[in-house]
């Protein structure tokens, strides 16, 4: 273009010619892109739809009832719920039930959002009221890091290090459980007996870091607790008590286990989205507060926390959603036992996880393969729809800060 | 808040805030404890594997001996002491590489100079003391002059392994790729006959010497150099050399292929598969995420349908990884690959080409799992300029087109590569996707090599993360997976660390630009 002399009018509509060209060539491949990442529910749904359908395809063995109520067998005494597709053909051929893997999946994330949700808000609501803020600048992109941390690393540490060590730890796990929080409330109050001049050189808002010692304190000292409490309350073996007195078996690999690894990983997430709803209420309702004499934590309970209770909501409704779909953690750490039983010390097995083992294997276009693809599909609609939820709150949320901040 | 401690005179106490406040303090303790002890475990066990320790050798109270590394020790199951777990390797004398001794069994402890450690091609390592070194022709040697010669033919062994691999590489598989090209030309096939008997000599000529070991009980045997690879007297070793072998053996797993079930040796073809995964699907995921974050933010009519699709686009964020790989299973692998076999690839049918997972197909999946990542980072970068820098542009008469090119996207390049290297982040520790399309337990061939076309799209690859699940849980021996496992899982860590840690300092630079730039 620099070396045509031609008139500037032909110049001009060559630009406008090649602008033109372009915001279509924009938006035909915007909408193209966006299409094909939408593609992905469409695409689930119509692989889905031949297993209820019955049109021309091959008499389907699934349907609503199959796959979700107990179905009686022949050779079991009652209706059971079981998921064996890698049965052979004929008598008894393969069984698919999704409510054992459903029920599964939710109580994995259940106790992994048990394990998280303390946490995450806790230290959510810490870095926002009381933490310094140089720490909190230090504090947070950490916490981030820990999110990016891969599933397979976290899965492989819970499975072949924390599973066997607490195998083996069972009391001092226990101990460990009980005797923390009181701990660090302990620690609060012994803080606040402290000389003026050593708590001064030990700020609130520094706490986060010099707890870390005190942690340690603790845990050498459940280390001690824990051989003298399991003698007194449990006759000496935590494991042997369990299955004496409550019929629990112990598992090596269990809910337990899932949801300390899960929870570990789901709480970055959870925290980043809470801390960002805490600190986002305008500051004015804070310090309004706590002129008129309330303390931050009566701030916080009675002022931020109401304010942002729907970021916290859809902060937690977001950690749940990567719970219920978090696969490789869930694949190694669990045992992959298809069972429905309450109990959080037996095995698991998910629909994510089982996607992952039996796919690469399912004939495609059999009826193995499609169930596992409405495995997919629940997973897809359930994230989706919970993400959605969490957005729209979040929205609105974000709305009521900006009229909050601008009517002083 | 904390400004009331830098007044001087006046530092008044807080007010106590009550318990609840202390457990929340105590929550980000807890988690940045926990953090620190993952990533410590991870570091300590991923660089500690491969120092090369000391090796005991134990009397027992029942007379016999012992020689092994410790490697845990645990109680006994009946509760009464503790047992240590041993690596005794010897797996041709004693059947197993592990032996588990009670402890109170252990009547002494001592760690001789002469014990010697062979790493081997066939069995597993052998621990024993050198006896004699037999030369193929020539008188046999022992004692001090027995190590010293075993020494030197190994060093002849690794020179004459060296030329054979050469000429396999620089002479032999080019001569047989003419022949297959050209067809039975003489003078190829003569050269080719000289090659081959060029190399059978040098195999010939590294035959037949021979080392008799001890183990430390008593039991003989005869062991070809040929298949020694590497000799160390481990309790000899100073600490400058100790170190030395440590880095040789980090370097073996940085840069070798694994050996014996992938518990061996190390990562090498792991770490390029998931370097050439990620990079091919950061070329595909890039312009299309830039391409469908300007539209998103600089084209499309900014309605209620606008909004429905990013917040659409938002969740696609927040799907699991597994259900792209379901998706890239049923159309990308099924779909697109069974036609493309169909068209282009029948004469191999039915075997699949394109039709089965492949490298290709991995990076397009996570390409489609990564694009949500791309177009939010993008469209926060495009949403952060300030509109008067468009409206500027636009008034001294430039199309859009220019404007975008000219002001908008060099503005938001900080923003781009921050998605980019999240999304790269993101798909390298993505593990389930790819083991629906297309990652493969041991690859006999890396996807790049001299062979036209060069890069295979076709073929399956190793992944690091893949390669943690594999062998930590579908090995036959977990334990002596270990090393592996928790050097692929440190290395993993720090390539996503290093990742994300560019990608926030980006962010923060970003920020600080940008803050200054809309402030007024």
């Amino acid at each position: 273009m620099h070396d045509s002399p031609a008139s500037p009018l032909l110049r001009r509509r060559l630009r406008q010619g090649r602008d033109r060209l372009a915001t279509a060539l924009i938006t035909a491949g915007g909408i193209g892109v966006i299409a094909a990442v939408m593609a992905i529910g469409v695409f689930l749904f119509v692989e889905v739809l031949p297993l209820f359908w019955h049109g021309a395809s091959t008499a389907p063995q699934v349907n609503v009832d199959t796959l979700w109520l107990p179905q009686s067998y022949p050779g079991l005494d009652e209706p059971v719920y079981r998921w064996e597709p890698a049965l052979p053909e004929g008598d008894p051929g393969p069984r698919f039930s999704l409510a054992p893997l459903a029920w599964g999946t939710l109580e994995a994330a259940a106790w992994s959002l048990v394990v998280a949700v303390p946490l995450a808000l806790g230290a959510a609501a810490h870095s926002a009221l009381f933490m310094s803020r140089r720490l909190r600048a230090a504090i947070k992109p950490t916490l981030e890091l820990m999110e990016a941390l891969p599933g397979v690393v976290i899965g492989f540490l819970a499975g072949l290090v924390l599973a066997p060590w607490l195998e083996a730890h069972l009391g001092l796990g226990l101990t460990l459980l009980l005797l923390v929080p009181p701990g660090v409330v302990l620690g609060g109050a012994l803080w606040s007996r402290l000389p003026g001049r050593l708590r001064r050189r030990l700020p609130l808002g520094w706490s986060a870091l010099w707890l870390l010692p005190w942690l340690l304190l603790l845990w050498s000292l459940a280390k001690w607790l824990a051989p003298w409490l399991e003698g007194w309350w449990f006759d000496g073996d935590l494991r042997a008590w369990l299955a004496v007195h409550l019929g629990l078996d112990y598992v090596s690999r269990n809910a337990i286990i899932v949801g300390m690894a899960m929870g570990f990983a789901v709480m970055p997430t959870i925290y980043a989205l809470a801390e960002d709803a805490l600190s986002g209420v305008p500051t004015s309702l804070a310090e309004g507060a706590q002129a008129l004499g309330a303390t931050r934590w009566q701030t916080l309970c009675r002022v931020v926390l109401p304010a942002a209770a729907p970021g916290v909501f859809s902060a937690v409704m977001i950690g749940a959603g990567r719970a219920v779909g978090e696969t490789m953690i869930v694949l190694i750490a669990s045992g992959n036992t298809a069972l429905m039983t309450a109990s959080p010390l037996d095995g698991l097995r998910s629909l994510a996880a089982s996607i992952a083992i039996e796919l690469p294997e399912a004939a495609p276009g059999g009826t193995h393969y499609r169930v596992l693809l409405l495995a997919a599909l629940l997973l897809f609609l359930f994230t989706f729809l919970v993400n959605t939820l969490a957005e729209v709150v979040r929205g609105r949320l974000r709305r009521r800060y900006r009229r909050m901040g601008d009517s002083p | 808040m904390s400004l009331t401690w830098r007044r001087p005179g006046r530092a008044r106490l807080p007010r106590g805030e009550g318990p609840w406040a202390w457990l929340a303090a105590g929550s980000v303790s807890l988690s940045l404890l926990l953090l620190a002890l993952l990533l410590g475990l991870l570091a300590v066990r991923g660089l500690g594997t491969f120092w090369p320790s000391e090796v005991a050798q134990l009397t027992l109270t029942d007379g016999s001996t012992v020689a092994g590394r410790p490697v845990k020790t645990s109680p006994l199951p009946d509760g009464e002491g503790r047992e240590r777990l041993y690596r005794t390797d010897n797996r041709d004398l004693n059947g197993d590489i592990w032996t588990w001794i009670p402890v109170d069994d252990i009547e002494r402890e001592a760690y001789p100079r002469d014990l010697v450690v062979l790493e081997r091609s066939r069995w597993s390592a052998f621990i024993g003391r050198l006896v004699a070194w037999r030369p193929a022709d020539g008188e046999q040697r022992e004692g001090a002059a027995a190590w010293e010669a075993l020494q030197a033919s190994l060093a002849e062994h690794r020179r004459q392994r060296d030329t054979i691999e050469r000429l396999k590489e620089r002479r032999l598989l080019p001569l047989a790729r003419r022949l297959e090209a050209e067809g039975e030309v003489p003078a190829l096939v003569a050269s080719l006959e000289d090659v081959q008997a060029r190399i059978r000599a040098l195999r010939a000529a590294m035959k037949g010497d021979l080392v008799v070991m001890e183990s430390v009980d008593g039991r003989r045997i005869r062991q070809p150099v040929e298949e020694i690879m590497r000799a160390r007297r481990p309790n000899a070793m100073s600490s400058v050399d100790r170190f030395l072998a440590w880095g040789h053996r980090v370097w073996r797993f940085l840069s070798e292929g694994p050996r014996a079930g992938n518990v061996e040796d190390g990562v090498w073809p792991a770490i390029f598969g998931t370097i050439l995964m990620v990079m091919l699907m950061s070329l595909l995921v890039t312009p299309f995420g830039v391409l469908a974050a300007v539209y998103l933010n600089e084209v499309a009519h900014q309605g209620r349908l606008t909004r429905l699709v990013r917040i659409g686009v938002r969740n696609l964020a927040g799907v699991p990884s597994i259900v792209y790989g379901v998706f890239g299973l049923g159309v990308f692998v099924y779909g697109i690959g069974g036609q493309i076999d169909r068209w282009f690839f029948e004469q191999t049918l039915p075997s699949p080409t394109f039709g089965t997972g492949g490298l290709l197909w991995s990076s397009l999946t996570l390409a489609l799992l990564t694009l949500p990542v791309v177009i939010v980072a993008t469209e926060e970068g495009l949403s952060r300029i300030p509109d008067r820098q468009r409206e500027g542009a636009l008034a001294l008469g430039a199309t859009r087109l220019e404007m975008l090119t000219r002001v908008v996207l060099p503005m938001a390049m900080p923003a781009m590569l921050t998605g980019v290297i999240l999304a790269v982040a993101r798909a390298a520790g993505e593990v389930a996707p790819l083991m629906l399309v297309g990652v493969a337990k041991l690859a006999p061939q890396v996807p790049l090599d001299g062979e036209f076309p060069y890069l295979h799209l076709e073929r399956k690859f190793m992944h690091l993360g893949y390669h943690i699940f594999d062998t930590a849980f579908h090995g036959n021996d977990v334990q002596a997976a270990m090393p592996i496992v928790y050097g692929s899982a440190l290395l993993l860590v720090l390539v996503i660390l290093v990742l994300n840690l560019t990608a926030i300092f980006l962010r923060h630079h970003l920020r600080s630009r940008h803050g200054s730039l809309s402030r007024y």
